[in-house]
């Protein structure tokens, strides 16, 4: 198993920080990509973030009033090693499946 | 770095399980000779065997540098460059901004400059916007010098289908690569190939695309590092990885693995099918093509590629060229479709699957010449 740290990201131009508002996954929770992690709150506007990948959720990073800079680790994942960073979907190995026989009178000449 | 796949705990805990007792019988069979100078044969994925090429390269050669989007910090989107800047430095391994026309552009400098870049395309269908560079720039400069700027680039590009990737991920560019004078283009099917084959392309003055089948990027195999080919072939020959004598499939990349579980099954029907792994695409291995096809008399070749002006139809003409005479029926394409690379939801209608390959296998067998 691998962990990948996901860092605070660029909220917006220029925003260099956000507090934690609430967390909405909790270590050792799985998480689907896309799955809301977190309200923020920057200088602008509240956001929720949706977690950039799928796995495992190991730790994280500031309870609600908590300031957090742009950079510093937010989150951290535990992910299978193989399939870390990677975009698309393991192929399964499957047995080979057939329909078609073949037939053929074969005059060896 | 503690998450590198280079670790190997998968292919330590795996040969247990299926290969140690092959691995061993090896061992002995071969001879100590060998065993004496090169390190002893390893299961690992094709993942971890170009991990470890680059690896080697990096250490072997000062000149070699590798970059592109997510090859440094990240590893790579498929841990192919996994540990390889922590261990060799951000001066050798580095990350470059999404723009593929600079990670080509920049290689074309640095290979005047004497380097050995060895840059990644992350996705076959990013290479798009580097046509440019790589066909007007790397695959003529040696030619446009007169030898004074050789172009010594290996661009890696993960290629083909098979992951359930959105547009541009799955896409099949051999024909076009391999239609520029000035490029050789070559693509791996198993572990041991990828090891092997990148490490010679990493040492080519040539420009080589080297297109890695991402579908089989997880399947583990024996890879034999002190041993490119036990039977002694051509560095940038084919390979037959299955012998028959009723009619050979000529794949490569991805395809060569189903075209040998199609070869196990009609073993069943009492067909020996010849697999032709033809490994180099440009240029192409004629011999070997005609050694195999003058003995089976049949052929049948299979790629993911659409169907019209695809790389298969080279290799028919190939094959009728010097099999003409000898030739029972026609050669047969089983290929993808003309039509945009399809979303992952239709992907396993688009790639030849067994049983389409079956049906171009039965067209050959019962054809009646007129």
């Amino acid at each position: 198993m691998a962990e990948i740290s996901f860092p605070l990201p660029d909220l917006g131009e220029g925003l260099i920080e956000a507090t934690v508002l609430e967390w909405l996954v909790s270590p050792g929770e799985q998480v689907e990509r896309n799955q809301p992690l977190v309200e923020v709150e920057t200088t602008k506007s509240a956001v929720e973030l949706p977690s950039p990948q799928a796995g495992k959720v190991v730790r994280i990073y500031g309870g609600p009033g908590d300031k957090i800079n742009v950079g510093e680790p937010l989150i951290e994942f535990e992910v299978p090693d193989n399939t870390a960073g990677i975009v698309g979907t393991v192929p399964k190995e499957e047995a080979p499946k057939r329909r078609v026989r073949l037939s053929a009178v074969l005059d060896e000449d | 770095m503690s998450n590198s796949i280079l670790e190997g705990v998968d292919a330590e805990g795996d040969s247990t399980a299926d290969s140690t007792a092959d691995s061993t019988a090896d061992s002995t069979v071969k001879g100590t000779a060998k065993n004496a100078e090169s390190p002893a044969t390893t299961v690992m994925s094709m993942q971890q065997a170009l991990n470890r090429a680059l690896d080697e390269v990096l250490a072997e050669n000062p000149k070699a540098v590798i970059f592109g989007e997510d090859c440094g910090r990240l590893g790579g989107v498929f841990r192919i460059t996994d540990g390889l800047q922590a261990k060799h430095g951000t001066q050798r391994v580095f990350d470059t901004p999404l723009a593929e026309s600079g990670i080509l552009g920049m290689s074309v400098g640095l290979a005047m400059a004497g380097f050995h870049p060895i840059p990644e395309v992350q996705f076959d269908g990013f290479a798009y916007p580097a046509i440019n560079q790589i066909v007007c720039q790397i695959a003529r400069m040696n030619y446009r010098s007169r030898g004074t700027m050789p172009m010594p680039i290996t661009l890696r590009v993960p290629s083909f289908g098979g992951i359930r990737a959105p547009e541009h991920h799955g896409e099949s560019l051999e024909a076009l690569f391999a239609h520029v004078p000035g490029l050789k283009v070559v693509s791996p099917s198993n572990p041991h190939e990828a090891y092997h084959l990148l490490k010679y392309a990493a040492t080519r003055p040539d420009p080589v695309i080297f297109m890695e089948p991402k579908s089989r990027y997880w399947q583990k195999g024996e890879v034999d590092p002190g041993n490119a080919d036990p039977s002694g072939g051509a560095p940038e020959g084919a390979k037959v990885m299955r012998e028959g004598r009723h009619l050979t499939l000529v794949a490569w990349g991805a395809m060569v693995a189903r075209c040998l579980q199609v070869a196990e099954l009609a073993a069943e029907d009492g067909i020996e099918i010849e697999v032709l792994d033809l490994r180099w695409l440009k240029p192409i291995d004629t011999a070997a093509l005609a050694a195999s096809v003058r003995k089976t008399r049949r052929a049948v070749v299979v790629h993911e590629a659409p169907l019209t002006s695809g790389l298969g139809a080279e290799v028919a003409q190939l094959i009728t060229q010097s099999c003409f005479d000898t030739l029972k029926a026609p050669v047969e394409r089983v290929t993808g479709f003309d039509v945009p690379y399809p979303s992952g939801d239709l992907e396993d209608e688009y790639i030849p699957n067994i049983d389409r390959i079956l049906f171009g296998i039965q067209r050959v067998l019962e054809y009646k010449r007129g």
